[in-house]
This record gives structure tokens, C-alpha cells and sequence, in this order.
């Protein structure tokens, strides 16, 4: 029977509130007397911390107290580096500095005030004797040597790591040809439309600390945040409000969330801190920030024989979360999508005076297919070959998969060659390249570029996991009726209420509105690990999914009792247990007796049964409840709990392809066209999977055209405001003709693979592709990023 | 960022680089300072009250003259600190007598860092450009005068007419 | 993005707003439409001590005609200009330059006066004033004056205004006969004021030749400038493609480009010259 509602465009039960305003994010939880921190962060990027003078701070009427490092260095733990990698370097991370600053933006002192503005007026009159130190900022020369930041360390290298299988020197030396080329992963700033919060309130009778916090981790950010302050797991209660998008940057457990639970069980009131655009500039993680060198060796056909990257990743000076784990996942993607015999990546993850890098949409995927497709250009442009020709000479075919990769990985399943056909045959590829010929002829420069990526993701088998891999759901419904569904995914902004809702609707039989979708709040749902990795779907809705099952499974067997009948003869269907007559067995049919219909305002009404021939699904909540009539050996109440535990990560693919028309008076760039297929495995909401796929591309183009980090020579962070920091706008982002193909995965009942980061990993090599292709007559073969209009001006210019 | 620039004082070579060593000529040239004390030898404290237009923050300041060899040349070194961000910078001078006149070139390096340097970058470039015009601007007047240093007030306007002038006519 | 505590008045009368300005000198600053002082008073930047908002001053918003005279009140929003059918008719160049500013919510706060007293060095309005020569006419201590654009324009964020002295209204000579206008601006991808902003308003003579040429760059400099160069090559010529190319590269000439994150020196002065081609080409076709 078709779906009612997987597969459709459901409109998301979470707009209306959303767009009337009326959701509660972190600033919006109001609680009586209520105390506002701010905080003095450094404005170095590397210095001694002589003293701090906070006397005239104090006299502000309105200051509570003020906490350096000194408060919290023993008492506080530190911020915690989830990542295990041999030899790897973890330096103590205080959630206030101590005797050093380390980047610009780390917090020195916070001020505690009766209200926002006399906090950040006290935070004014607080005068820090800093000592300026040589800071480090390149990510190369850290490698080599350059001021040492932290001192017991002796260099500024975190880790070094090889992996790859294959031999990789011999796949090189017996190529036809090895193309080397540079690239550069600037960094980027996630910038999620809301800034980080935090409000703490402790209750000190109860012994009960409540953190709500604007995080993607809510269950991780307790247990973390538990052993940083010292209060019992299950003392400490972590709810997530709604969340204004986090893109990784709020996968993670930061100083502030820490400090200000702590600081509520000094005060005794409530504290909170929201943090302003230019804080979450500075002190928020970072994306990206890997400077590179590949290595690619290819056949004369076009057959690619080995892949070596050696990269410096630029860390940061403290680790967030996962900051040395992001460069690893490069190594896993390196791959991409084609049969690749031999690959090797080589990290020197370095310590440099700036604010951490961490996991930001894609983490550390985006990098690995930007070097593996920019390097498959390379090699098209040096053999003279087609770009769409050599990825597909490339690929492995859809009867290989599970396919082994020589990084270690076995994809569950794609067809590339079918998203490739579908991609070209939108933008109609082989009169596109007419076109640019005719341009060509005319002077004008028009580019096209393409991007066959796969990507890895719905992470993941928790033994590849640091703080396991699974995810949770419980799911009741009501002795009313209505369905719960208790996710420990920690959607912000992807959906899955709706999604979710059409999942358990579908499968109940009730109507979408009937179900509920609760998540976030660690002290009304189970333990679950939250969403990042594009895992939400395909894991958490996975666990919905087989809950839900087990849930049938027991309401099926208080159906059979209560119809008094054999389970092979009673039929599920549409929400409803009908009793099979011979000849409705016959026909494959049930027979309802009574029509369905809404229950009776007033008291519970009784379940239908007595010697009728059907029951709905609320019947038997309600009877599961009351409990008069249930099997023998059947617990009452009607709900289950599941935890899935994934067997692999997923690996959705697809091609975009870019035509760019760059100005040859001006270098300013414009998008022609821009096709998008994406394949994502099954799809729940159409409707979700185009918004990400859109939003993923729209930061690809931030990160091809105007997105970049820039720190100075002293570590002065320059890009400090969105004045500067460009984030593409509405009118700067193409028209996307999105398309899809559908090849499930195996790996879950589902079929779901992900698709949160799947749009931004793809698209910025597809981008970049298409304005060296523009440039190509001018023998460009390559070109960093930002692409600015300058560059290319200059690339033209200095050819005329 | 790189500073660098000449100039073609209407004053004897003399006249200009006792000027610009004498720290209370100085004081009145270096566009905002409100106060100049000695330390130590060439070196003083100073209050200098720097910005455009609306734009405005107090610095703690350092100045001092180093490498001095008269008349010919000197460094200029300066550091200030305040709410709105710090500043160091130097600036060689290297004068050239040119009959009664001096062309004094200079090269430099400031760095900028904290607020200012975050969200006003674009505009850092024109800052200092408009401040080392108002500079020498004062210079020029102070290495001519041979009157009595006229009062702060009116020599500010003064100078804002001076430097338009010259933006305009150069 | 908290800012230092201040004082705040509200005055009725402009005579009222100049007397508080006199009165408490350094210490005060106007408030028009906002959109450039707050963002600076809350990044305590700037930390006026009083606030003297003349946002409550009736007529002080307006668009008239009288006579050959366009007036517009100090006070008027980029977004009354930009929707003013009247101007779109007698001097379009003020709607399309006001259509270019920041944005929508900025240009329903923000005001041309306000702008033109602010004088950011990348603002849209300085160029447009300037082609267009027009006056200020600003209130003060000691009563009225009138300032031509030539001579408002001083330095970086610096106008002749003096200390107590407010911009009350704009006055431009309603272009007549035969004329073609245009604004072009490239924009900054994350701030959105202009890299380079070209304003241009020619009068044309019965033949087609230029026979007036005003051409105002922001962006460019530490303030916007009128191109006298490109102007003096116009004139009197025919307004071919190969004089405007030849006005247009003197787009520059004896500027001082800045240079900043975004783009170079020598890449502003570039594009100031294909901008100042593209926007009198584009006057010429609109005449």
C-alpha cells in the first residue's frame, strides 16, 4: 500500500512556530534573576598574562563577581579533546585562560552583572597586563619550527599520521604521468545564524544543575560538562532549545557551557551568556584550515594508478572536540568516487596561535573531495581528455559495490555513472560545451565544471566512533492515542520532527498531526548521541523505525487478544487490526466493522472489542493502559526503545556541474547554470532533502567565492564581522536545478543514507572547476580559494 | 601595514628635525595627544585621543626617538593601548636639506590589532594616511613658527583646513 | 554589541538640536537614521555622550520641486527617494543611486542627510551628490550657510560641518533639456558599500555631443571626488565609444587608491575606470 506520507513534501510541523515567532532559543528561556556574564578575551594572539586589574570593574554597582583562571584552574576540568589518534599531543585547555593567552578572542576573565550592560561595561573598565609574545600563524612554518606555543611540547606539531593501503611510491613510478599541485582549505567560519547561549540554574536544595545550551550534543555535552564541574551524570539536566543552525560548530563542549553551569552553583541564581557575532567569530571552532600537496599518477587513458596527499592542517591552538580527528577523515575520502589502487595521506596536524578548528558541514570530507576532483581536472587538462570522461573511465561499476577502497572504506552502494547521465543530460552537457567554444570564440570566458563526489557519512559503527555511533528512540503512544516519539538525534534546523512524524504516522497508521517528536532535553529523552555527521535520518530515524516495529509487534499481539483471534488471521493496515474473514483472507483485504472515527470528548471511551471484528491502534493503547484485558505474559503500557547500532557508515554520492561566465574587464564571476543531482539513498521529505542539498551548495559557493578566515602576521583577526566576512546573500546564489536518483542502502532498514553535508561537499570543486575551466586559455590549471575577482583580473590582465 | 611617503617641508633642515624631536613640538604634531611626560631619556608617556569623525578611542601611549642622527635621521617609535584596540608602529625619518626647504621621506610599519583592526580594516589604510598628513602638516607650522605655540583648540581646526587644502591640491 | 551608556534628547525644533550641540560640543552627536552610528556606538567605537535624535523634527522629510530646484530635507530615507515617482521623472539618478544603498531594512531607516554628514568613504550618496554639484545647506550657531558639494567632502569621514552644525536639506539643480544619468556600483560581497561606486549625469546638447558632465567615484579614496579629468574630456565631444573610453581612464588621475582586504589599489582603480565607462555609457543610452 503507498505511503501517506514518506515520500511526500510534508510541510514541516516546525515552521509555524518557527515563523511566528514564537520558539524559544536559549536568549528567550527567561528565568527570575536571571544574572548576565560577559567575557574579556584576549586581543593577542600569543601573550604572557602578567596580572589583571579588575578594581575598577568592581565598582560598577551592578557586578556580581568576576572569575579569572586562577578561580577555575583547579576546580573546573578541561575542555575535552575527544580524539584518540596515537601520539597525539593534548594540551591542558582551562576554560579560562591562565598565565598565557593563546589566540585572539580566548577568554580571560568573565563578569558576572545584574544585567547585560553593566557586564559589558565592567568588562571595559577590566585592564589586562599583557606581554605580547612572536605569534605563530602559518600552518607551514609551524611544521617547521617558528615560536613554540606550548612549551612542554617542545615543537608545535600535535600529530603526525600515515594511512592509506597500496603502494604508493610504485603506483606513482610506474605512472605515465604525476600531476603535483598545491591547495589551499582556508578557513572558515561556520556562522550560524544564531550565536552560541548558555543558561545555567542550579538548585541547591535539590542538588540539581540545569544547562540549557544551544548545542547539537545534548546527552554528550552532560556526561562532558558532568566531569568538568564535578556534579553527578544524573544531577546535571542539558536541554537544547531550538537551535539556529549549528553546521558542527555546536558539536562540541566549550569553555563557556562549563564555566557558566559552574558559576550557577557559586551564585545560586541563574547565569547566562549569549554570545555576540564577533565573540562567535573569534571564540566559536573553525572550519577547514588544511594546506596541501597532492600527488596524482594516471595512464595516458586516463586511469588514475595512485593518490598521495601530504597536508598540514592548521589546528589551532588548543583542541576542541574533534579538531586532530577532522584531517583523518580527509584520508578516508581520498578515494572519492573511483577505483583508486593505491592512496596514502600524510598529516602533520600543527598548534598555531588561533582558534580551534573543528567539525564545520562536511569536516574534513569537503577537503578530501575538492583535492580528489580538482586532481581528476588535472588530470583530464594534462591528457587532453574530458572532464566528465575520465571521472567515468574512473569509476567503479554499480555491480562492484560493497566496494572496497584502498583508504580502508567499503561503500554500501551507488551507481555514479547514473547520476553523471542524469546531470549532463539537465544541463544538456554536450551543447554546453558548444557553447563555450562559440563564447570561446568571441573572447568570453565561460567556464564549466564538474564534481562526481561521494561522501561518507550517517556516522557510524561506534568502534569507529569516539563516543559511540548509535542512536536512540523510544516510542509510546498515549492511552489516548497520540504518539510519542522520544529522539536522541538533536535536530537544529533539518526537520526530523516532520520527518520523523511521517515516518511513525506511516508505519502507526494515524494521522501526522497525532505524533509528536521530542528531542533535546536529556532529562525527558533517553541517552542518544545527537545529530552531525548527517546522521539524524539514517541512524535516529532508523531506531525510530525498528522501535516502532518492536511496538507493533506487542500491539499486534493485544489485538490478536483482544479479537480473540490467531495472529494469521488478523490483518494491520491504515491504523486498524481487522479480524480476516475467509473470503476477505481471499481478497487480501480487511473488513472493517466500524467506521474509524474520532473518540468522544469526556472520559477515555472503551476500547471497541467485545465480539466486533477490528480494533484501531488507539484501542489497544488504550487497553494496554487500562490493563484488564491483555495476553498473558505481556507487560502493560505500550511503548519500546531501540538503539541502533549502524554496521557501516553510508556513502551518498552524486555530480553537480557548473557553467561560470567570468567578466574579462573586471573578473567578476557569474553563474550561468547550476545542476545538481544528488543521490541520498531513500528519501523521507523531498521537501528536507532539497532545503539541504540547497543550503549545502550555498556554503559551498561561500567557500568558493567569499569565505576566508584571516588572521594577520600577528594573529589579529581582520575578518571580525560580517562586514567583512562574506556570506553569500540571496542575490549572489544561483538558480539549483536539483535533481535526484535513488540507490538505498543496504546498511539500514531505511534505505536513508544523509544528505546534510552531501550539498557542500560536492559543490565547491564543481565551482572552482568551472572558473579554472573559464581561465583555462589563459593556462591556469589551478586556483585557491576564495576565487576572488581580483585574481582572475589579474590572471587576465597580465595576459593582454 | 607599510607606511611610507614624502614630504617637502617649507623650513630649513635644521628647523624641521629639532622639531621633530623636541617633545613638546611633538606632542602638538602627532594628531590627538593630550599629553606628553618624560620616562626617560627620549622616552615619554602620552594620552592620545585618536579617531575620525565619530569614531573615537583613547590611547595610553608610549613615545620614543631612537637611532637619532642629527639632522638627518631618527626613529619614531610608538605604542598605544586602549578600549577600542592597540597600535604599535615606527617610522624612520630621513631628511634631506633642499636649499631652505626639507624633504623629509619616511617609512614605516604600524600594526593594528583589537577592535579597530577587526571591524575597520578597510578604513586603517585612509586612517593613517589622514594622520601622518595632519602630522606633517604640524610639523611644517611648528618648524616655521617663531611665535609662541598657538592654543590646542584652534591649531586642531587649523590643521583640518591645512590637511583638506593639501588633499585638494596635491 | 553593547554600547557605552549615554544621554538621549529628542528635540522639536532644529534651532533646538543646534543649541544642544552647542551646548555640549564633543560630547554630542546627532542621530539620524542610525544605521552607521549604532553599529559604531555598539562596537563602543564611538561613545557620544548624548544622543540628539531629529528624528521627531517635522519637515525635515521631504521631496519638492520648486522651480529648475529639486529640495530634499535632510531627514528624507533612502527608501523615499528610491520610491519617489517624481524623481524618477526629473532626476532619476537620486532613485537609482538610492536603490544601490545597503539594504532594505537600511534603507528604510537611513537617511541622505545623515549619509552625506557621516561621509563613509565607500557611501553611495557622496558621488551622487557631487555629479549632480549640489548644495548643502546646513544650520548652525550663527545661522545658515550653504555649502557647495565641491567643498563638502574634506578627508576621511570628514565633512565642513562645524562642531555644532546640522545638515538640514539638499538642493540639486533639476537637470534640463536633453540628459542621461546613471549609478553603477560593484559591491563589496560581505558589507555591501561600494568598492567603487561611479555616478555619472550629463546634459547633452541637440547633436548628441556632452555638453554638461558631472562624475562623482566613491570608494575609491579616503572620500568620494568629482572626476574633473573624465568630465573635461566629455565636454563638448561626441559621446562615442571610443571618447568615453579615452574620459574614462583619467577615472583616477592623481588619486591615492586605497587598497584593504578585498581588493588592491591598482584593482580599484581598474574597475573605477571600466565602471566610469560602463556608468557613462549606460547615462548615454538612458538620455
Amino acid at each position: 500500500m503507498a505511503n501517506k506520507y514518506v515520500g511526500k513534501r510534508v510541510k514541516r510541523t516546525e515552521d509555524p512556530r518557527l515563523i511566528r515567532g514564537l520558539a524559544h532559543y536559549v536568549d528567550d528561556i527567561r528565568l527570575l534573576d536571571t544574572l548576565h556574564v560577559a567575557f574579556v578575551r584576549s586581543v593577542y594572539a600569543h601573550a604572557r598574562i602578567n596580572s589583571i586589574d579588575f578594581s575598577e570593574a568592581l565598582k560598577n554597582s551592578g557586578v556580581v563577581a568576576i572569575y579569572t583562571g586562577k578561580d577555575v584552574q583547579q576546580t573546573i576540568g578541561p575542555v575535552p579533546c575527544a580524539s584518540a589518534l596515537p601520539g597525539l599531543k593534548v594540551p591542558d585547555y582551562r576554560v579560562l585562560a591562565t598565565d598565557k593567552a593563546l589566540f585572539v578572542g580566548h577568554p580571560i576573565a568573565a563578569v558576572v552583572a545584574s544585567d547585560r550592560y553593566s557586564a559589558q561595561d565592567a568588562v571595559n573598565l577590566i585592564s589586562v597586563d599583557y606581554e605580547e609574545l612572536p605569534a605563530i600563524i602559518d600552518v607551514e612554518q609551524a611544521a617547521k619550527g617558528g615560536p613554540v606555543i606550548h612549551q612542554n611540547f617542545g615543537d608545535n606539531i600535535a600529530y603526525k599520521l600515515t594511512s592509506g593501503e597500496g603502494d604508493i611510491d610504485a603506483a606513482l613510478a610506474s605512472a605515465d604521468r604525476v600531476i603535483k599541485q598545491r591547495m589551499v582549505h582556508q578557513r572558515l567560519a561556520p556562522i550560524a545564524m544564531e550565536p552560541r547561549g548558555v543558561l545555567a540554574r542550579y538548585f541547591p536544595g535539590e542538588g540539581e544543575l540545569t544547562v540549557w545550551s544551544s548545542t547539537q550534543i545534548p546527552h554528550l555535552l552532560r556526561t562532558q560538562l558532568a566531569l568538568m564541574i564535578g556534579i553527578p551524570e544524573n544531577k546535571l539536566r542539558v536541554i537544547t532549545p531550538e537551535v539556529g543552525g549549528g553546521f558542527g560548530s555546536k558539536l562540541n563542549v566549550y569553555a563557556e557551557e562549563a564555566l557558566l553551569g559552574w558559576i550557577a552553583m557559586q551564585l545560586g541564581k541563574p547565569v547566562k551568556w549569549i554570545e555576540g557575532r564577533r565573540e562567535n567569530i573569534q571564540g566559536t571552532i573553525h572550519g577547514r584550515g588544511q594546506v596541501g600537496y597532492i600527488e596524482v599518477g594516471c595512464k595516458n587513458d586516463g586511469t588514475v594508478t595512485g593518490l598521495r596527499y601530504t597536508v598540514f592542517a592548521d589546528l589551532g591552538a588548543y583542541h576542541q572536540l574533534l579538531t586532530p580527528a577532522i584531517p583523518t577523515l580527509t584520508g578516508l575520502m581520498l578515494s572519492g568516487a573511483y577505483k583508486i589502487p593505491a592512496i596514502q595521506i600524510n598529516v602533520t596536524g600543527c598548534f598555531t596561535n588561533k582558534m580551534a578548528t573543528d567539525a564545520y558541514r562536511g569536516a574534513g570530507r569537503p577537503e578530501a573531495t575538492y583535492v580528489v576532483e580538482r586532481a581528476m581536472d588535472l588530470v583530464a587538462r594534462e591528457l587532453g581528455l574530458d572532464a566528465t570522461e575520465v571521472r567515468r573511465k574512473n569509476f567503479p561499476a554499480a555491480a562492484e559495490f560493497p566496494f572496497h577502497t584502498a583508504t580502508g572504506l567499503d561503500y554500501d552502494s551507488g551507481d555514479y555513472e547514473a547520476a553523471l547521465k542524469k546531470a549532463k543530460e539537465i544541463i544538456d552537457y554536450e551543447e554546453l560545451r558548444q557553447e563555450q567554444k562559440r563564447a570561446r570564440a568571441e573572447g568570453r570566458l565561460l567556464g564549466i565544471g564538474v564534481s562526481t563526489y561521494v561522501e561518507i557519512c550517517a556516522v557510524g559503527p561506534s568502534k569507529a566512533m569516539p563516543a559511540g555511533g548509535w542512536e536512540s528512540a523510544t516510542v509510546r503512544i498515549e492511552p489516548t492515542g497520540k504518539v510519542t516519539v522520544l529522539t536522541g538525534a538533536s535536530p537544529h534546523g533539518q526537520g526530523q520532527e516532520t520527518s520523523f512524524a511521517q515516518i511513525a504516522a506511516d508505519e502507526l497508521g494515524v494521522d501526522l498531526n497525532d505524533v509528536t517528536v521530542i528531542h533535546g532535553d536529556t532529562g525527558i529523552v533517553q541517552y542518544g548521541i545527537g545529530t552531525f555527521g548527517s546522521r539524524a535520518t539514517a541512524v535516529g530515524g532508523t531506531a525510530v523505525l525498528i522501535a516502532i516495529q518492536k511496538l507493533k509487534e506487542k500491539a499486534n499481539k493485544i489485538a490478536c487478544h483482544l479479537l480473540q483471534a490467531d495472529a494469521a488471521n488478523v490483518m494491520f493496515e491504515s491504523g486498524r487490526f481487522s479480524l480476516q474473514t475467509a473470503k476477505a483472507a481471499a481478497a487480501g483485504v480487511s473488513e472493517p466493522v466500524h467506521p474509524v472515527g474520532e473518540a468522544p470528548a469526556g472520559a477515555l471511551p472503551e476500547p471497541q472489542t467485545n465480539g466486533k471484528s477490528s480494533v484501531t491502534i488507539q484501542d489497544v493503547a488504550l487497553a494496554a493502559h487500562l490493563a484488564k484485558e491483555l495476553p498473558p505474559d505481556t507487560e502493560p503500557g505500550l511503548s519500546a526503545t531501540y538503539f541502533f547500532e549502524p554496521k557501516n557508515f553510508t556513502f551518498p554520492f552524486g555530480t553537480h556541474i557548473v557553467a561560470v561566465e567570468v567578466d574579462r574587464e573586471t573578473g567578476e564571476v557569474k553563474f550561468l547554470r547550476y545542476v545538481a543531482v544528488d543521490d541520498c539513498g531513500k528519501v523521507i521529505n523531498p521537501m528536507l532533502v532539497d532545503g539541504q542539498v540547497q543550503g549545502g551548495i550555498v556554503q559551498s559557493i561561500g567557500q568558493a567565492l567569499y569565505e576566508e578566515v584571516v588572521y594577520d602576521e600577528q594573529g589579529q583577526l581582520l575578518t571580525g564581522s560580517l562586514m567583512d566576512y562574506a556570506l553569500p546573500k540571496a542575490s549572489q546564489v544561483p538558480w539549483m536545478e536539483l535533481d535526484r536518483t535513488e540507490t538505498p542502502t543496504p546498511v539500514n532498514p531505511l534505505g536513508v543514507k544523509g544528505v546534510g553535508e552531501a550539498g557542500t561537499i560536492g559543490a565547491t570543486p564543481a565551482i572552482v572547476g568551472a572558473l579554472v575551466d573559464a581561465l583555462s586559455p589563459y593556462g591556469v590549471k589551478h586556483l585557491d580559494m576564495p576565487v576572488k575577482p581580483e585574481t582572475l583580473w589579474r590572471i587576465i590582465n597580465s595576459q593582454n | 601595514m607599510k607606511l611610507e611617503g614624502t614630504n617637502q617641508l617649507h623650513a630649513p633642515r635644521e628647523s624641521v628635525y629639532q622639531a621633530l624631536t623636541d617633545p613638546q613640538i611633538l606632542a602638538r604634531c602627532i594628531p590627538g595627544c593630550e599629553r606628553l611626560e618624560r620616562t626617560a631619556d627620549n622616552a615619554y608617556a602620552a594620552t592620545i585621543r585618536a579617531g575620525v569623525g565619530a569614531i573615537k578611542g583613547i590611547f595610553n601611549s608610549s613615545v620614543r626617538l631612537e637611532n637619532m642622527r642629527p639632522p638627518e635621521h631618527y626613529r619614531l617609535v610608538v605604542e598605544g593601548k586602549g578600549p577600542a584596540g592597540f597600535l604599535k608602529g615606527f617610522g624612520d625619518f630621513n631628511l634631506q636639506a633642499q636649499g631652505k626647504e626639507t624633504m623629509v621621506q619616511y617609512n614605516g610599519d604600524i600594526q593594528v590589532g583589537g577592535t579597530i583592526a577587526s571591524v575597520g580594516q578597510r578604513m586603517i589604510q585612509a586612517t593613517a594616511k589622514m594622520m601622518a598628513a595632519q602630522f606633517f602638516t604640524a610639523l611644517e607650522a611648528e618648524a616655521k613658527s617663531t611665535d609662541a605655540p598657538p592654543k590646542h583648540g584652534f591649531f586642531r581646526t587649523a590643521l583640518r583646513w591645512f590637511s583638506g587644502w593639501l588633499r585638494r591640491h596635491l | 554589541m553593547i554600547p557605552a551608556q549615554f544621554e538621549y534628547q529628542a528635540p522639536q525644533t532644529l534651532d533646538d538640536a543646534v543649541g544642544l550641540l552647542a551646548r555640549h560640543g564633543q560630547d554630542a552627536k546627532v542621530l539620524a537614521g542610525g544605521h552607521s552610528l549604532i553599529p559604531a556606538m555598539k562596537l563602543r567605537l564611538a561613545q557620544p555622550q548624548l544622543l540628539v535624535d531629529i528624528g521627531r523634527i517635522k519637515e525635515l522629510s521631504y521631496i519638492r520641486e520648486v522651480g529648475d530646484r529639486i529640495l530634499i530635507g535632510a531627514m528624507t530615507t533612502h527608501y523615499e527617494i528610491e520610491s519617489s515617482t517624481a524623481l524618477k521623472q526629473s532626476c532619476p539618478l537620486l532613485p537609482e543611486c538610492a536603490a544601490h544603498i545597503g539594504d532594505v531594512q537600511v534603507r528604510n531607516k537611513g537617511t541622505i542627510g545623515g549619509s552625506l554628514a557621516h561621509s563613509d568613504p565607500a557611501g553611495d550618496w557622496p558621488a551622487t551628490i557631487l555629479a549632480l554639484r549640489a548644495e548643502l545647506v546646513v544650520l548652525g550657531p550663527g545661522g545658515e550657510r550653504v555649502i557647495n558639494a565641491d567643498d563638502f567632502f574634506i578627508d576621511l569621514l570628514t565633512t565642513a560641518l562645524e562642531p555644532a552644525e546640522i545638515l538640514r536639506e539638499v538642493r540639486i539643480n533639476r537637470p534640463a533639456g536633453k540628459f542621461g544619468q546613471s549609478y553603477q556600483k560593484v559591491r563589496h560581497p560581505a558589507s555591501g558599500f561600494a568598492v567603487v561606486g561611479v555616478a555619472v549625469s550629463l546634459g547633452l546638447a541637440a547633436d548628441g555631443s556632452c555638453e554638461a558632465a558631472g562624475i562623482g567615484i566613491t570608494g575609491v579614496d579616503s572620500k568620494a571626488y568629482r572626476a574633473s579629468q573624465v568630465e573635461s574630456a566629455l565636454l563638448g565631444h561626441p559621446l562615442d565609444q571610443q571618447t568615453i573610453a579615452g574620459a574614462a581612464s583619467h577615472a583616477c588621475e592623481g588619486i591615492d587608491a586605497n587598497s584593504d582586504l578585498y581588493a588592491s589599489a591598482d584593482y580599484r582603480k581598474h574597475l573605477a575606470r571600466v565602471y566610469t565607462g560602463r556608468a557613462i555609457q549606460a547615462a548615454v543610452s538612458k538620455s
